[in-house]
């Protein structure tokens, strides 16, 4: 494993959160969707998930979670928060990991809230529940943790109903209620997706300083690579179901070793426009029918015929970094840092704000 | 429309199509199928059992029982389906109307079919008998005035949803006529629901036929229907405590076929169509109760 | 691939835009009832083959905007012509007459919500042409080469909108658009909910189209990065209010008024260095005044006594304005 960023404490030995051979079925076990994916989040690390839409990392998070759509079910492979497998969890035990140990923030904030109740209520009840407390001791809890997930204004806000809070203070609710029982791993699924880009911003800093604070482990699940580029330590890539890239942030992000991240971090950007709007030619294939080798050939302008000859195992490229790659050897792959030192190339005068005009 | 092509599919949909086939082929052919003269009486031969003459046995004027059932399959049917018209004529219509025409239109729809759902309806039948005069049009009328706030407040609620949906919305955009927008857009999700509506009131209407036959309300003896048939033979239980047996079934028989074809168009219904308009399809789920209910 | 408009007032489809603005909103104020203004003030160009992004937090009235433009929301000050014509004044026949003609058209938010689910893409993109009595003939050609302009399969000329894919979908009301050979096309967060490789597929067909079939384009987003690579002039609204506008690579490079600085430096990127003047763009100032006219004070760090008054949009070098008392001074506080 890759030592993360040096402004982040230091992880513990053992992962808090480790996906070991996950495969999932979808369509009551008729289609495999989700196919031998692995890795581990520790503490205080921040781990993204990233891919286009079908490529698992929603049935993956969703089945961290235990929250399977009907149909939907973990076939082999085990998932480990800490010392305990989550696959093998009954409904009730689920409910005690869920509230405490595991947090999870989703796209849509509004509509995990109960629009008839206080949202100081919907975050103090809970705490009551667990922690025996008095209502007056849990207002003040549910108010700590409001400033904590910088809401202004905390006390006001408790006693406000969810319609009449904006999408960024429902996101930070629904934060505060999922960090309310000091889990060990926060789940956030495209939790930032929806929201306006100054309140993105200010949400993804948050995450960033809880996990900092707490020693939280995050997984970050999102379709957008900018996003896990601003947070996380470590990045994994799915394709059609299968890790095909997994390495430090950083180096994935200036070098990637996979066409399919090249071709991501292509289309992520679309600042410069004499560059054109890049895309990915075709569309991934669906769940089941795929062919024995690369899934990703048929869209790749670096494939050739040994590529869809047989499988492409997921194998290690150096400095802590895996790739599902026949050809990631003799590949030069172009990563952001190119594209801006184009950029910064070509028109010196003319570079975005704080891009590069205020020096870090 | 693809509600009604997943309905079509559902085994238990076709099992209830074919009983209502063989209904509709009864009603279209019952008298030539009879083997005897439904209304031929045989004195001599009064509440019998089945026989070799008569498959069925005969009534308390001697008459065939089998034929009387196949004869008056039409008459029965007929009139279930004359109410139910003027239901849906009465309702469907003013509650597109009401939906999209305004809001005094709306206010005065909404207030006449309060009104209409206060009436008591055996009472409301012979108000309508005593005033029209006796016979199975009037009666029919009276009875689809009643079942009309049923269809009216459906379709109301479907098409209330449906106005707000932002492809209405993107059609008055184009410059679509109110009703382009009827014609294209909404009726044809009202469709499915006004299909179980329309199943749920013939099966109603069968009865409530039965009924005022039993009060000598619209069909006049001794044309025979199911509903007739049956009161007929409940005055003789003593003598033939099975004769009612049968024309009982046979109503049974076509309000569950109706009922049956009622729940598969419901249940038809979330899996395809009405995605969009998720909150209006609850509306109409519990608009329609209700109005059951109140039936 | 070139479409020949009938349209004898067609523009040149060179794509450079014409000096004549296509859209001119002067004076725009919108409000729903009794209450608050949602739009206030908002004089703004678009010119026919140019795409013009508006940009603007939830609640800013970006999406009002273009809806008082067709015509769904009230406007109850200002005038809105395109082409010459005085939208806002239209009612009952002209207006529907106005809307079958197909000049102006506004592309929805969400293609699932704004396509009937039951009717197949044929009958979806072919309405606005069936609507305005076009016959059923000459309606399948125009069909065809909308479907062919906007890249679509012609397979999927008889599926439902709820068997396509997103990315197809969006399509389908793109293509349902410009089947009317409009002049003006509204389009209301077109790749918001779209991945960024199909995300890119939109805003590149979109940057087409205005090529060759001289549309002016605006397009509303709340996402800077859909609107960076495409858009060639950048529009801000904050609480109603135009802040700036002005050439997008000016706008999003050298901002002119804090908020459109904030928004700039908000957007996630890949290089991981953009935080550095972030921290002091979201400091609300503490000189600033309670009784503040200006609509971003209460979050500018450099408001101060000046903004009780309303700043008013300032020409601002060439086609560009900006509403801040204290523009383009604050921009030395950014790199101290």
């Amino acid at each position: 494993m890759a030592s993360p960023p040096s402004d982040h404490p230091a992880p513990a030995d053992r992962p808090v959160l480790t996906v070991d051979g996950l495969h999932v079925t979808v369509g009551h076990g008729r289609t495999e969707a989700v196919r031998d994916v692995s890795f581990t989040v520790r503490r205080g690390e921040a781990l993204g998930l990233v891919g286009e839409s079908g490529s698992g990392k929603t049935l993956t998070c969703r089945s961290v979670l235990g929250l399977p759509a009907p149909g939907v079910r973990v076939s082999a492979g085990r998932i480990d928060l800490g010392s305990t497998d989550l696959t093998a969890l009954t409904g009730r035990q689920w409910q005690q990991v869920r509230g405490s140990r595991l947090g999870a923030v989703f796209q849509d904030p509004g509509s995990y809230l109960n629009p008839a109740l206080t949202v100081g209520r919907q975050l103090g009840e809970p705490l009551r529940l667990r922690l025996g407390i008095s209502r007056a001791e849990a207002r003040r809890r549910a108010v700590d943790l409001f400033a904590a997930v910088g809401l202004r204004d905390p006390g006001a806000v408790h006693d406000r109903y969810p319609h009449e809070l904006s999408g960024g203070m429902l996101q930070r609710v629904l934060i505060a209620v999922a960090v309310s029982g000091d889990p060990e791993l926060l789940v956030a699924d495209e939790a930032t997706t929806a929201l306006d880009t100054v309140v993105q911003a200010e949400v993804l800093d948050l995450l960033d300083r809880l996990r900092t604070e707490r020693g939280l482990a995050l997984l970050l699940v999102t379709h957008d690579l900018a996003v896990v580029a601003e947070v996380c330590d470590r990045i994994v890539v799915l394709y059609a179901g299968q890790v095909v890239e997994d390495g430090p942030t950083a180096e994935v992000v200036t070098a990637p070793a996979h066409p399919y991240t090249e071709a991501l971090l292509r289309v992520a950007a679309t600042g410069d426009r004499r560059r054109g709007l890049a895309v990915i030619p075709g569309r991934p294939p669906e769940p089941g029918t795929t062919g024995p080798g690369c899934r990703f050939a048929d869209r790749c302008g670096y494939a050739t015929d040994a590529c869809t000859a047989g499988p492409v195992p997921l194998t290690p490229a150096g400095d802590g970094r895996l790739v599902r790659c026949l050809r990631a050897a003799e590949l030069a792959l172009h990563g952001a840092a190119d594209r801006d030192a184009d950029r910064a190339a070509d028109r010196p005068a003319d570079r975005p704000l704080d891009r590069t005009e205020v020096p870090a | 429309m693809s509600v009604l092509r997943t309905t079509a599919r559902a085994p238990i949909a076709r099992t209830a199509l074919a009983v209502l086939a063989v209904v509709a082929v009864l009603a279209l052919t019952g008298g030539l199928l009879a083997p005897l003269d439904p209304l031929a009486q045989d004195t001599a031969r009064i509440l019998q059992g089945p026989s070799g003459a008569h498959l069925l046995g005969t009534d308390y004027l001697g008459r065939d029982v089998l034929s009387r059932l196949l004869a008056g399959t039409g008459l029965s049917v007929l009139t279930a389906a004359e109410a139910v018209a003027a239901a849906m004529l009465l309702g469907v219509v003013p509650g597109l109307a009401s939906v999209r025409f305004g809001a005094a239109l709306s206010w005065i729809s909404l207030r006449a079919v309060d009104a209409l759902m206060t009436l008591p309806f055996t009472l409301f039948a012979i108000a309508a008998v005593g005033v029209l005069g006796n016979g199975l049009h009037q009666a029919m009328l009276a009875l689809g005035v009643l079942l009309a706030p049923l269809f009216f407040r459906v379709t109301r609620a479907a098409a209330l949803g449906l106005d707000r949906a932002q492809y209405v919305e993107a059609a008055e955009l184009m410059g679509a006529s109110r009703s382009w927008i009827l014609r294209v857009h909404i009726w044809r999700k009202v469709l499915p629901t006004v299909a179980v509506t329309t199943a749920h009131a013939l099966a109603t209407s069968l009865l409530a036929v039965s009924s005022l036959t039993f009060l000598g309300i619209g069909v006049q003896p001794p044309a025979p229907t199911w509903g007739g048939m049956l009161a007929g033979d409940l005055g003789f239980l003593a003598q033939q405590p099975w004769a009612p047996a049968l024309p009982a079934a046979l109503i049974m028989l076509t309000v569950g076929a109706l009922n049956l074809l009622a729940d598969a168009v419901r249940d038809a219904e979330p899996a395809d169509a009405v995605r969009g308009a998720g909150p209006a399809d609850t509306a109409v789920r519990k608009e329609h109760r209700d109005g059951l209910a109140a039936v | 691939m070139t479409l020949t408009t009938d349209r004898p007032a067609a523009p040149p489809a060179t794509g450079r835009p014409t000096e004549e603005p296509l859209l001119r909103i002067r004076g725009l104020g919108v409000s729903y009832g009794t209450g608050a203004r949602v739009l206030d003030g908002i004089d703004l160009d678009a010119r026919a083959g140019e795409i013009l992004g508006v940009i603007g937090e939830t609640g800013s009235g970006k999406t009002t905007l273009a809806r008082a433009v067709v015509g769904l929301a009230p406007v109850t000050t200002g005038r809105i012509t395109v082409d010459g014509t005085d939208r806002t004044a239209l009612r009952g026949r002209a207006l529907r007459e106005a809307r079958r003609a197909g000049a102006v058209q506004y592309m929805f938010q969400d293609p699932l919500r704004s396509l009937d689910p039951d009717l197949a893409v044929r009958h979806l993109i072919g309405e606005p042409l069936a609507v305005a009595g076009i016959p059923a003939d000459v309606r399948a050609e125009r069909v065809l080469t909308a479907l062919d302009l906007t890249g679509l399969d012609r397979a999927l000329l008889d599926r439902t909108p709820g068997r396509l894919s997103g990315g197809q979908r969006q399509r389908v009301a793109l293509a349902r658009a410009i089947v009317t050979r409009p002049r003006l096309l509204l389009a209301d967060e077109p790749v918001s909910a779209l991945d960024a490789s199909n995300r890119n597929h939109v805003l590149r067909l979109l940057d087409r189209l205005r090529h060759e079939l001289g549309l002016a384009v605006v397009v509303i987003s709340h996402d800077l990065d859909s609107l960076a690579g495409v858009a060639d002039r950048i529009a801000v609204l904050y609480r109603g209010r135009l802040v700036e506008q002005g050439p997008a690579e000016a706008v999003l490079t050298r901002p002119l008024h804090p908020y459109s600085a904030l928004l700039a430096a908000s957007a996630p990127g890949l290089d991981r260095t953009r935080r550095a003047g972030l921290a002091l763009l979201r400091t609300p100032s503490p000189a600033a005044p309670a009784d503040a006219a200006c609509v971003f004070a209460h979050r500018c760090p450099f408001a101060d006594a000046d903004c009780r008054e309303l700043p008013q949009p300032q020409p601002r070098g060439a086609d560009r304005t900006a509403a801040c008392h204290h523009a383009p001074a604050w921009r030395e506080h950014l790199s101290r």
